[in-house]
């Protein structure tokens, strides 16, 4: 129990180390949370434009624009997409590296969300579509009133689910030498040579974060669900 | 025809043809004059929900023309969204909104669309709940309800927008029998108030009490109309005969 004790103070308490725990977990959550509205906002825009075009077949060139974009991030690493914002795009710029950060984690969530809202669009029934356009609704108007507050709740778990994915996700950042949680944590193991300590109260803390969201969604959902008894 | 009120649709030689070859609807002309109940009746696949859902373009027509009130609702200037909100309509499957109560799914459109006050749309909400004797089930859910109280807010959501007519896709047709009366009973009183309906039914003891006139469909074609006492009772045309002999 001692030598525990002599850990702990040693990994956390020696030089302050507990700030590398702590900058990196603000660093952690500050990224997370803007790429999360990033990645709603793109998921959404490409979501509408796909839906639409499935549904219309307007659109087109908007939903050719898309496709590539869903392709092209789904098929390439986030840790490669992160490193190219950082070192090819802004390479010559001098930019914070947590709106990089925020930029690549944003865009490529977007990919995601995006298809999991256009999934939610397209399983809500056409009957509903028809039935908000015969009482004088317009295309819009539909979508607004009619579709996407049951699309929303239909793919919640899945959008919460590709939130948590992008929380432990972001532990990548350390590639373009920022110092997020998991990289906070690797400095003090660095620093004292004990993987044991740092890496298990990093993942004991991404696994609270979890453990915490999956609850606020569930809570959630169980609100939203209220309609059907 | 039984009524000479004005000419409220007028269709005019539509077409509807899918993937360039199944033709749904081959040459359909009518007229559905104000006050009518127009009783459509057809085997299935002969194109009566087609012909039904082209009134309100929710099949868009391949060739042909649709006046509304004097308006060609075709033409791709006119804003088909005005005209629709005159035109109610009811499905086989009701399609409430389910994330929405039962008076929201009512006041909706017409706070929406008819830029009632909450307070107006709800007080004719109610109203409209009382007439139907739903008025104690306001503030629940669709999912709470019978098929047969489903379909009877359906209707009432369509009448909320004061429509100058109703149309009904097989609105029985999804309904356990012991509820079929309930909404066959709700189309009674609004026909009986004058209002101008043309119904796809399957309701044979429907269509002779309270239509006024019957037009039967096969093959995407009008092959017989006239007023129910002659439509059932001496049907000229053979697939008619062999149709009615089939379902009486």
């Amino acid at each position: 129990m001692a030598n525990f004790q002599d850990k702990f103070i040693l990994n956390f308490i020696t030089d302050n180390r507990w700030h590398y725990i702590w900058n990196g977990l603000l660093t952690t959550l500050q990224i997370t949370f803007f790429a999360v509205l990033l990645g709603i906002t793109l998921g959404f825009l490409i979501a509408i434009v796909r839906s639409t075009h499935d549904k219309t077949g307007r659109m087109k060139i908007g939903n050719v624009i898309c496709n590539i974009y869903i392709t092209v991030i789904r098929g390439t690493p986030v840790v490669v997409q992160l490193m190219i914002i950082y070192y090819v795009v802004f390479s010559s710029v001098d930019i914070n590296k947590v709106i990089v950060a925020i930029l690549a984690f944003g865009m490529n969530s977007g990919a995601y969300v995006a298809e999991i809202f256009r999934s939610g669009i397209m399983s809500v029934d056409q009957g509903q579509f028809e039935a908000g356009r015969s009482l004088g609704f317009n295309y819009r108007q539909t979508m607004i009133h009619i579709i996407t507050p049951q699309a929303f709740k239909n793919v919640l778990p899945a959008l919460g689910n590709e939130f948590i994915v992008l929380l432990k996700e972001t532990s990548v950042s350390g590639y373009i030498a920022m110092q997020d949680l998991t990289k906070g944590g690797d400095i003090i193991r660095s620093r004292t040579f004990d993987a044991f300590m740092p890496l298990i109260a990093v993942a004991i803390i991404y696994l609270v974060m979890v453990m915490i969201f999956s609850k606020l969604v569930s809570m959630l959902e169980r609100r939203l669900r209220n309609s059907d008894h | 025809m039984t009524t000479n009120g004005d000419v409220l649709i007028k269709v005019d030689d539509v077409h509807k043809v899918y993937n360039k070859k199944l033709h749904a609807l081959n040459g359909v002309s009518n007229e559905i004059r104000k006050g009518e109940v127009v009783v459509i009746i057809g085997p299935s696949g002969s194109g009566k929900s087609t012909f039904l859902r082209s009134l309100n373009l929710l099949e868009v027509p391949t060739t042909g023309h649709i006046y509304f009130e004097g308006t060609d609702i075709t033409s791709k200037k006119t804003d088909i969204d005005k005209h629709r909100q005159k035109m109610g309509m009811v499905f086989q499957h009701f399609n409430l909104f389910p994330h929405k109560t039962i008076l929201d799914n009512i006041t909706l459109a017409p706070m929406k669309l008819l830029g009632k006050s909450k307070e107006e749309a709800q007080k004719r909400g109610m109203e409209l709940l009382r007439l139907v004797g739903l008025e104690e089930k306001a503030n629940g859910y669709p999912s709470q309800l019978s098929g047969g109280q489903k379909q009877r807010i359906a209707i009432v959501r369509s009448l909320a927008m004061d429509p100058d007519v109703m149309l009904f896709d097989e609105p029985t047709s999804a309904l356990d029998p012991e509820m079929v009366g309930e909404v066959l009973e709700l189309m009674k009183k609004l026909a009986h108030d004058g209002m101008t309906m043309v119904v796809v039914t399957h309701e044979m003891g429907f269509a002779k009490e309270v239509g006024t006139r019957c037009i039967f469909m096969d093959e995407g074609q009008i092959k017989e109309e006239g007023a129910p006492e002659e439509f059932f009772d001496h049907p000229t045309e053979p697939r008619l005969q062999d149709f009615l002999s089939k379902v009486l």
